[in-house]
C-alpha cells in the first residue's frame, strides 16, 4: 500500500480509504507525504466518503504563538483526524498570543478551547544584557522569561480550563561564540537551555511541555532550522521539524485522554533471550555478557526492569514448555527478570490472545491497558485479530535495537512517578492469585483459515537428506521416539517399499516455515508401525498434527494396512507429547513410565478436517 | 537541462501530488488549478527541491510568475550549484 494506492481508493469512493489513510499516516516520515495525505483526507471529506468508524465529538484545539502556524496546523489536524479525533481549530494571529491570552474578551476565549498549543517565538527568548554581565543577571532574566510564559499558561488555564501544551525552544545549531558559548549564561545557547530547564521543572500539572529542544536534537539541529522559511513565512523550523512537532503534539493530546499502559506482556524465546529454551536448553540460550548477542538480550531485560521500577506491570506470554521456560527464568545465572518480577506467567501452548484475555481477567484490568511484545509476526497477528484492544510491538530482527524500540513506543510515559509505583507488582500479583483461571474460547478456526497455510508433503528424496537428518537429530520436544539417524541411514530409507517416509514443509501468508515435520512408518503385515513422528514446536496447534495423521492413514491404507501403531518413548524433553496419541484418537494398548503403545484402526478412519491445503510431492 | 526537459519532469511531480493533475505548460499558474492552494504550494516546493536536488534562495520562488519562469529558475539553480 503506498500513496498512489490510497489515492486510487479515494477515486473509487472505497470506504477502506479511511483505515488505509490512517495506516499510511502513521508510517509517513516526510513532510510532503503527510501534506499529500492531508489533502486526500480533505478531499474525501468534501466528497462525503463514508467513514467506517463512528466519529466522536470534535476536539476544540487552539494553536497560538510567535510564528506562522500554517502549515503546522495542517499536519497536526491531519494526524489527529486520520486517527479518529476530529478537530475544531482556532488559529492565533502571528505573534499575537500575549494579547489573546491577556484579553478576557478575546476570540480565543470565545472559542472555548479544550487544548491550547502555545508556541512562543525564539526571538523573545534572549538575554537583553551583554556577554560580560554577572551570571546572576542573566540567570534572573532567564527565570523571569520562563515565569512570564508559565504565568501566561496559568491565566489561560484559569480563564478557559484548557490544558496547555507549551513548546520550549530549540537550541542554536551554529557555532557562534565557539567554546565560550557554554561559559556564559548570556549566550543564546546557554540562555535557552536555562529557560527550557526552568519551564519543565516548574510547569504545573495542567501544562505539558512540548519539548522542541529534544525534538530538534533528535532530528539534528541543522536539519531542524530553516532561516529561509523564517524570512519567507515566519516558520518555526524546517518542514522536517514541523512533522516532528506535529507528531509530538498529537501524541501529547492523545495522552491527555488516554492514560499510559499498565502491563507489558513479553514473549520469551528470541525476545527475553536468544534461542529456543525448549530445544537449546538452559545452557544453550543466549543471555549475558559472554557474547554480544547475549549482552543485547541482557540489556533489554535490564531496561524492562527499569520500567517495572516506574510502575509498569510485567507479564510473560510465551508458547513454551512451562517447566523448561520457568527453569530458565528461575535458575539461569544471567537472567535479570525472575519469576517474582512478573504479575502473571502464561507459559503454555494456547493462543496468546486467549492468554492475554485470561491475564486481564485475573488482574482485573482492561485489555486496553496491555502492551504485547513478540519477535514473531504470526503471534502479533493473532493478538491483533482476537484481542485488538491490546497494543502490540513487533520486535525487529536485531536484539541490539530492542531497547530503543521499546523506549520509542510512547506507551509507558508517566505524568508523574510515585514511590508506590515501584511496589505495584506485589499488589497485582496478590490480586491475580485470588482470581481463578478462566478459559476463553477464541475462534481458532477463523484464525487458522486466515493464515492461508499450505503444507507440502514429500517422500524422502536424496536432495533433502541433509535437512532431514539435521531435524531428526535436533528435534527434542515434539518427538515421539527421539530416534536419531545419520545421513547414510536416512538415505537408506529412500524408496523402500516396506516403509513410508515423508516430510512436511509449511508456509503461510507470513512466509515459509521450512521443513517442520518428519514421519517414518514401517509396514509389518497389516500394521503400520510409526517409527518416528516429530515436528517443530513453532507450528504447534496449527493442525499440522492432523494433516500428518491424515497423510499417514492414507499411505498406510494404500499399502494394505488396517491399523497404525504408535510408540511413545519418554525423554527429559518430550513431555509435551506424552498424551499425544490418545489425544489423536488412538487406543492405549499399554502405558508404563518407560514406554507407551497405542493403536488406531483404519477401517473406519475419517480424515480430520483442517485449514491446511495439502500438496503432494509437488 | 532545458526548460522543456524540466517541464517534463515537473509533470511527474505534479502527477504525484495532485488528485486531478493539470497539464504542465509554461503559462500555467496556481490560479488556474483549483487544487493548487497554499498548502499544495509548500508541498510542491519541497517535492521539487527533492526531485531536482536544488535549493532555492530566499524570496526567489515568489518572484516566478508562472510555471515557465519556475522551470527557468530550476535550470539556473541546477547549473549554478
Amino acid at each position: 500500500m503506498d500513496l498512489n494506492d490510497v489515492k486510487a481508493l479515494l477515486l473509487r469512493n472505497d470506504p477502506s480509504f479511511w483505515p488505509a489513510l490512517d495506516s499510511l499516516t502513521r508510517q509517513a516520515t516526510e513532510f510532503s507525504d503527510l501534506v499529500f495525505l492531508s489533502s486526500l483526507r480533505k478531499k474525501a471529506l468534501a466528497r462525503g466518503l463514508k467513514q467506517t468508524a463512528e466519529v466522536p465529538a470534535p476536539l476544540r484545539l487552539a494553536i497560538i504563538g510567535g510564528y506562522s502556524l500554517y502549515p503546522l496546523h495542517e499536519l497536526l489536524t491531519h494526524l489527529l483526524e486520520s486517527a479518529g479525533t476530529p478537530v475544531e481549530l482556532f488559529l492565533g494571529d502571528y505573534d499575537n498570543h500575549v494579547a489573546e491570552i491577556m484579553d478576557p474578551e478575546s476570540r480565543l476565549y470565545r472559542f472555548k478551547p479544550q487544548v491550547v498549543i502555545l508556541l512562543p517565538g525564539v526571538q523573545r527568548c534572549k538575554y537583553s544584557g551583554t556577554l560580560t554581565d554577572e551570571r546572576q543577571a542573566a540567570q534572573a532574566c532567564a527565570t523571569s522569561t520562563a515565569t512570564q510564559l508559565l504565568d501566561l499558561c496559568k491565566t489561560l488555564n484559569e480563564r478557559s480550563g484548557a490544558e496547555v501544551l507549551l513548546c520550549n525552544f530549540a537550541l542554536p545549531a551554529r557555532r557562534d561564540l565557539g567554546e565560550y558559548r557554554a561559559r556564559t549564561l548570556a549566550s543564546d545557547y546557554t540562555f535557552r537551555k536555562w529557560v527550557n530547564l526552568e519551564l519543565s521543572l516548574n510547569a504545573p500539572p495542567y501544562v505539558r511541555i512540548c519539548d522542541v529542544e529534544f525534538l530538534a536534537n533528535r532530528r539534528g539541529a541543522l536539519a531542524s532550522e530553516d532561516p529561509r522559511g523564517w524570512f519567507e513565512s515566519k516558520q518555526p523550523g524546517s518542514p522536517a521539524l514541523l512533522v516532528d512537532l506535529a507528531r509530538e503534539a498529537a501524541h501529547l493530546i492523545r495522552a491527555i485522554r488516554n492514560p499510559p499502559k499498565k502491563v507489558l506482556a513479553l514473549d520469551l524465546d528470541n525476545t527475553l533471550w536468544g534461542g529456543v529454551v525448549g530445544d537449546d536448553g538452559l545452557e544453550g540460550i543466549e543471555i549475558g555478557d559472554t557474547s554480544p548477542r547475549g549482552e543485547a538480550f541482557k540489556a533489554f531485560q535490564k531496561y524492562i526492569a527499569t520500567l517495572k521500577q516506574r510502575g509498569v506491570l510485567l507479564a510473560v506470554c510465551s508458547k513454551n514448555d512451562h517447566a523448561r521456560a520457568f527453569e530458565a527464568l528461575e535458575k539461569h545465572p544471567e537472567v535479570v527478570l525472575r519469576p517474582n518480577d512478573f504479575v502473571s506467567l502464561k507459559i503454555n501452548w494456547d493462543p496468546k490472545s486467549d492468554n492475554l484475555i485470561r491475564m486481564a481477567e485475573e488482574l482485573n484490568l482492561g485489555l486496553d491497558s496491555f502492551v504485547f511484545v513478540d519477535d514473531n509476526p504470526a503471534e502479533i497477528e493473532i493478538v491483533r485479530q482476537f484481542a485488538p484492544q491490546v497494543s502490540t510491538i513487533l520486535l525487529g530482527s536485531d536484539p541490539a535495537e530492542y531497547v530503543g524500540q521499546l523506549q520509542d513506543c510512547g506507551l509507558f510515559e508517566p505524568r508523574s512517578i510515585t514511590k508506590e509505583d515501584a511496589d505495584r507488582t506485589a499488589q497485582y500479583r496478590a490480586e491475580s492469585e485470588r482470581q481463578t483461571m478462566l478459559s476463553s474460547a477464541t475462534d481458532m478456526d477463523a484464525y487458522l483459515a486466515s493464515l492461508e497455510m499450505v503444507a507440502l508433503v514429500r517422500d524422502f528424496a536424496p536432495v533433502d537428506v541433509p535437512r532431514l537428518s539435521q531435524l531428526i537429530n535436533k528435534s527434542n520436544q515434539f518427538n515421539l521416539t527421539t530416534r536419531r539417524r545419520t545421513e547414510a541411514e536416512v538415505q537408506a530409507l529412500i524408496g523402500r517399499p516396506d516403509h513410508t517416509c515423508f516430510s512436511v514443509r509449511l508456509s503461510d501468508k507470513f512466509g515459509d516455515h521450512g521443513l517442520i515435520s518428519i514421519v517414518i512408518g514401517r509396514v509389518s503385515g497389516e500394521t503400520m508401525e510409526i517409527d518416528t513422528w516429530l515436528m517443530s514446536c513453532r507450528v504447534l496447534k496449527r493442525q499440522v498434527e492432523e494433516t500428518v495423521l491424515n497423510e499417514l492413514a492414507r499411505r498406510a491404507q494404500a499399502k494394505g494396512c488396517s491399523r497404525l501403531e504408535g510408540l511413545y518413548l519418554p525423554t527429559k524433553k518430550n513431555g509435551m507429547v506424552r498424551d499425544f496419541y490418545p489425544r489423536m484418537g488412538f487406543q492405549t494398548r499399554s502405558a508404563t513410565p518407560e514406554r507407551g503403545e497405542y493403536t488406531l484402526g483404519l477401517d473406519t478412519y475419517e480424515p480430520r478436517p483442517t485449514k491446511i491445503t495439502v500438496k503432494e510431492n509437488p | 537541462m532545458t526548460q522543456a526537459e524540466v517541464l517534463t519532469r515537473l509533470q511527474g511531480v505534479f502527477d504525484n501530488l495532485f488528485l486531478e493533475s493539470p497539464k504542465v505548460t509554461p503559462q500555467l499558474t496556481a490560479k488556474d488549478v483549483a487544487e493548487w492552494d497554499s498548502l499544495m504550494h509548500i508541498s510542491l516546493l519541497v517535492a521539487v527541491e527533492k526531485e531536482f536536488n536544488v535549493r532555492f534562495r530566499v524570496g526567489e520562488v515568489e518572484a516566478a510568475k508562472n510555471v515557465g519562469e519556475f522551470a527557468d529558475l530550476i535550470v539556473r539553480r541546477m547549473t549554478e550549484k
